[in-house]
């Protein structure tokens, strides 16, 4: 069932790949669609199928598809594994992946790549499932690499433009510089483990053998892998150009892929961070510093995707607060009610900017209201989980990461979380103020239609995302948490009376309420776009030149020394060794070669004179006496 | 009666298949496919029945009463027949349309080559040196004829006139380093020698050693090695594409039968008399065949001296049996297949451009070749590839077990002048590729792919190329051409 699952799409992507190649110019809109989507149906189902035995008590399954490389007692498997965990995941990736491909049909309907795109988007697909259900660290590498690749490719799928391509680039590079952690990390894993096998099984029975200074640093290089992923500081300068890809993949890389690899792989290896709980310290710093930096910049953008994009950057904070704090079942939670809301709104955004005829600055939209009536409402609905008012599913979760935030005693991370809540309702609020709301900046304009595929994934997930909250609802509420029990994650406990919950959710949701006020004052009329006029705005509108400042410290130096390399070092030393080299080399052949004059008596005086050499040769070998 | 005759079937097969030929070729009405045909029947049936009778072969001599023992069956000669019989039906199958393009081809063609052929079957079986200087004159005149086919063309009697005259030379050094042996034995069956050296003292043998080295003159001169390798040139260069492709390929294979034969089982235990000699023609072989190659224009005879340095390569692995390395016969065996592969499908391609146009093919005139034919051009890169030794091609792997024999047996100079060599061959092989993508082109009108039987056998090798290089370790559940290599062991084994 593994097998199937994770093979099925990188099957049908390369019969898309194929087919599509046979004639790119070809029309095949029903047959990629179906293929595309087809597979993803399939594995769907399967995947919910058995996250249901697994509900009702199912064992962890293990497959092997082959074994891939076998040297003496070392063997790499291309083996799959689902337990608690890794079913959640693939249940709501697969489920949403699919709604998102069928919204995708009817986004890139008229896209000549139709074929590449849903090849891409296959892969990308099989890619996550391959990272999520490996068996070993080594092929969940191999998953964890091929979702750079299929996120780069899809990034720069409008190739056209040299500006995607970039960002294409950039996202890519920096994932380079995360999973050379990542690699980095797994190798000292592997070595210091001294052989006693490598799949997730056989490193968790053998954890013990590994000193608590070798574990440090094992987690810290994981780690840096998932800041690369996930977007982290200070690896996320990627998150927000990778919106030069179609909007659909901006909504799987954000909701349902990629972003959430980091997280997963913390929770995957949490029997390792619980190990080291100063480096699950500084997770959660680093998260929570993302969580409010990302929600600053958030506040001051105008374009609608990169909003988004610093949203999710945030919210991943909250992600990683809770895995860092070693509350991995409410950070998977989290990962699991975000999918449903994110996707939404990178949908509904998407459906906006193509009815807007793709304008992407929400300044420009307003007073959506009337005219994308359905869209509004799902946003609407997606804005309020996302703020976290009850009872949508955002509260739930962010609730749970902000209890165990307080009452583990870091109250300074939950400060930070607390704050970020409220900033997170002020601009999300203020993105859908702008957009649906706020007086129209152009008195003239046709919308263009929105097919029924764009429309109704949005009504799924906006289900989704009102009651995805209620699986994980505490007891607080009168809930059991069912998918903490469910999980069986190495979680730390914590206590805290029922009172003192009321009151931090109390806080939490009067903070998101006055951030959801304040934004309908500043927007909900007139909507005005930030202006660099001070000096703390327009360092908050340049994102607080990071950019720049890697482009000065990494990119300059680098560039540099590169065009010393090629123009210097490479032309003149080493070729010119090798011309001179190739050089010595011919004249001597052009000596030799006069030897080879065409004329047979030559010929046999070389043959005798070889043979005159043996037999001297012989004579001095044998002792002969002449 | 009909059990009794099994083993002699592909021989009887191919010789009768020679004489259908020969008889037939009078007949002028009778057309070159019919005859090519013909040939691949004889040959088909010839393999058919090697690989039927492929377990049976148990080191029993053939006919005893008749021919005593002078023809063993062991599973060593029975693989070297397989590899034979394979490499003709593709010299064959590739070029069955450069037969259609020029008007000299005749029926004789095909007989000479199933003679020559029959004569290498003889020569892997030979337990005894007249007959193997007997079963080797057959493959050799055969082949002479053949070099000179193109009668009309002054270059290709010259080559077989060059051919004849050193190659008697050196048939000479064969008779009388089996004359030595005789006097010396009183014997010339490989059994008495051993026999003998079994039990001979060491100041006893020196006659037998110098008779050796003499045999080993002839096999040298036939493989090219420095310094009897000054024909390989002129004469690779002369004769037609066909020819040129059987005798670096095939005959080559067949050489290197009797010559692991005769020094893996034979003169096992004087191996340590002519290591040095062997290994300083090793080291000329290597340089000048590299000097040779690097120095041409035209591509024929770029592979022509590219040969010799392959035939240096396989000199590698025969002075590391010298030493004792164990892997080192299947990694001679195995290098054969490589280049056999690698070899037939380059001059493949060159043969296949010369029956569309009469040009000599010259480095200049495959600028923009990858324009004009890219499926072309993609497979002569797989095969320069191959012949350079480059990972994912199966040249890689035969110059890897090479040189692992030769580490093995601790030969770490050879192995190192080896890979220097190899360095020097991509000079010479890459300046094609370079040639093909990277050169404008004078006609840049792209040409479709012509869909027949010798494109679509060389199309078939430059699969096998990649396949007996990659389908070994990475991708575990394919089977790979290292079973091969096992094979071999097992072969080398039967002696």
């Amino acid at each position: 069932m593994l097998n199937i699952i994770v093979t099925l799409p990188f099957l049908s992507s390369l019969l898309i790949a194929l087919i599509y190649l046979g004639n790119t110019n070809a029309k095949r809109f029903v047959l990629y669609t179906s293929l595309g989507i087809g597979s993803l149906v399939i594995i769907t189902t399967l995947s919910l199928m058995s996250l249901y035995d697994m509900m009702q008590g199912a064992a962890t399954i293990h497959t092997k598809l082959f074994e891939w490389i076998h040297l003496g007692d070392f063997q790499i498997e291309v083996a799959f594994m689902a337990d608690r965990l890794s079913i959640i995941m693939i249940s709501f990736i697969t489920f949403i992946g699919t709604l998102i491909h069928i919204y995708a049909a009817g986004y890139m309907k008229d896209d000549a790549g139709y074929g590449k795109f849903f090849s891409y988007f296959n892969l990308f697909m099989g890619s996550m499932l391959l990272l999520v259900l490996a068996d070993n660290p080594i092929m969940m590498f191999v998953g964890w690499e091929l979702v750079g690749l299929s996120s780069y490719l899809l990034i720069g799928f409008y190739h056209q433009d040299a500006a995607n391509i970039k960002a294409a680039n950039k996202a890519f590079m920096l994932n380079r510089v995360g999973d050379f952690g990542f690699i980095m990390g797994l190798s000292i894993l592997f070595i210091s483990l001294e052989g006693h096998g490598f799949s997730f099984d056989a490193i968790k029975a053998n954890i013990a053998l590994i000193d608590y200074q070798t574990l440090t640093l094992i987690g810290l290089l994981l780690f840096v892998g998932a800041m690369g992923k996930s977007a982290q500081i200070p690896l996320y300068v990627w998150l927000p150009d990778a919106m030069a890809g179609p909007t659909p993949v901006s909504a799987l890389i954000h909701a349902a892929t990629m972003v959430t690899a980091g997280v997963y792989m913390v929770a995957r290896f949490s029997f390792l961070y619980i190990q080291i709980p100063d480096i699950g310290l500084f997770i959660a710093s680093i998260g929570a510093f993302s969580a409010l930096f990302a929600a600053i910049i958030a506040s001051y953008q105008s374009d609608i995707k990169k909003i988004l994009a610093y949203s999710t950057m945030s919210q991943l904070g909250y992600m990683f607060i809770a895995v860092g704090l070693e509350s991995y079942s409410s950070g998977i939670f989290h990962v699991f009610t975000h999918a449903f809301f994110k996707a939404l709104l990178f949908m509904g955004a998407g459906a906006v900017i193509i009815a807007m005829h793709h304008e992407q600055n929400i300044f420009k939209m307003g007073a959506l209201r009337g005219e994308l009536k359905l869209t509004y409402i799902t946003m609407f609905i997606a804005t309020l989980a996302i703020s976290g008012i009850p009872p949508f599913a955002g509260f739930f979760s962010k609730d749970a990461i902000l209890v165990t935030a307080f009452a583990s005693g870091h109250y300074a991370i939950w400060t930070i979380g607390t704050l970020t809540a409220g900033l997170t309702a002020f601009y999300m609020f203020r993105m859908l103020f702008s957009v649906f709301h706020a007086r129209k900046s152009k008195a003239q304009r046709v919308l263009h239609p929105l097919p029924k595929c764009m429309t109704y994934p949005l009504i799924i997930l906006a289900i989704g995302s009102t009651f995805a909250g209620f699986v994980g609802v505490n007891g607080a509420y009168g809930g059991e948490n069912f998918i903490a029990h469910f999980l069986q994650l190495p979680d730390i406990s914590v206590h805290l009376s029922h009172s003192s919950e009321y009151m931090l959710a109390l806080l939490n949701v009067s903070l998101a309420l006055f951030g959801m006020t304040l934004a309908y004052k500043l927007y909900g009329h007139r909507a005005k776009e930030a202006q660099p006029d001070t000096l703390f705005k327009k360092v908050i509108i340049n994102k607080f030149y990071i950019d720049a400042l890697y482009e000065t410290l990494f990119m300059k130096p680098l560039l540099s020394l590169s065009r010393f390399i090629a123009t210097t070092v490479d032309m003149k030393i080493f070729d010119g060794f090798l011309n001179y080299s190739i050089l010595f080399y011919r004249v001597l052949a052009g000596q030799f070669i006069r030897l080879q004059n065409g004329k047979v008596r030559a010929y046999a005086l070389y043959f005798l004179l070889g043979v005159s050499a043996m037999s001297l040769f012989l004579i001095y070998k044998l002792g002969v006496n002449l | 009666m009909i059990l009794t005759l099994l083993p002699a079937l592909p021989f009887l097969s191919i010789l009768l298949g020679a004489f259908v030929l020969m008889l037939l070729s009078h007949k002028k009405s009778i057309s070159l496919e019919s005859f090519n045909v013909t040939a691949l029947f004889f040959l088909t049936l010839a393999l058919f029945f090697e690989l039927i009778t492929f377990g049976l072969h148990s080191g029993d001599y053939l006919y005893p009463s008749i021919f005593k023992n002078f023809f063993i069956f062991d599973e060593f000669a029975a693989i070297f027949d397989v590899m034979f019989l394979i490499g003709t039906i593709f010299t064959l199958l590739v070029n069955s349309d450069y037969l259609k393009s020029r008007n000299y081809f005749s029926g004789e063609y095909f007989a000479l080559l199933l003679f020559s052929l029959f004569g290498m079957l003889m020569l892997s079986h030979a337990h005894e040196l007249l007959t193997a200087f007997i079963a080797l004159e057959i493959a050799s005149l055969s082949v002479y004829a053949l070099v000179g086919y193109h009668k009309s063309k002054k270059v290709s009697s010259e080559a077989m006139m060059k051919y004849m005259v050193l190659g008697s030379l050196a048939g000479v050094f064969f008779i009388l380093g089996t004359a030595l042996i005789y006097a010396l034995v009183g014997s010339t069956t490989l059994e008495s020698i051993a026999l003998y050296l079994h039990n001979a003292e060491e100041k006893d043998i020196t006659l037998l050693v110098v008779g050796g080295s003499f045999l080993m003159v002839t096999i040298l001169f036939k493989i090219g090695a420095v310094p009897f390798h000054s024909w390989v040139v002129d004469v690779y260069h002369g004769a037609p594409y066909p020819i040129t492709m059987y005798m670096a390929s095939t005959f080559k294979i067949a050489i290197f039968a009797i010559a692991l034969r005769l020094y893996l089982v034979d003169f096992a235990t004087i191996n340590s008399f002519w290591l040095e000699m062997l290994q300083i023609v090793t080291i000329l072989t290597l340089i000048g065949g590299s000097f040779l190659a690097i120095s041409q224009t035209l591509v024929k005879r770029m592979l022509a001296g590219s040969s010799i340095v392959h035939s240096g390569y396989l000199l590698i692995g025969l002075s590391s049996i010298g030493l004792g390395s164990d892997i080192a016969a299947p990694a001679i065996m195995f290098y054969l297949i490589a280049y056999f592969l690698s070899a037939v499908g380059s001059f493949g391609i060159l043969s296949f451009i010369a029956s569309q146009s009469r040009r000599q093919m010259s480095y200049d005139d495959f600028k923009g070749f990858a324009n004009r034919r890219p499926y072309m051009a993609l497979m002569m890169t797989i095969f320069m590839l191959s012949l350079a030794g480059f990972p994912s091609t199966i040249g890689f792997l035969g110059k890897f077990y090479i040189f692992s024999a030769a580490i093995e047996s601790g030969q770490i100079l050879l192995a190192g002048l080896g890979i220097f060599t190899a360095f020097v061959s991509v000079y010479y092989y890459f300046k094609l590729i370079a040639m093909m993508y990277f050169y404008e082109s004078q006609t840049d009108k792209q040409k479709s792919f012509p869909l027949n039987v010798s494109t679509l056998s060389i199309a078939l090798i430059a699969l096998l190329v990649i396949w007996g290089g990659i389908g070994t370790s990475l991708l575990s559940f394919i089977p790979g051409a290292d079973g091969f290599i096992d094979l071999a062991k097992q072969a080398i084994n039967s002696l």
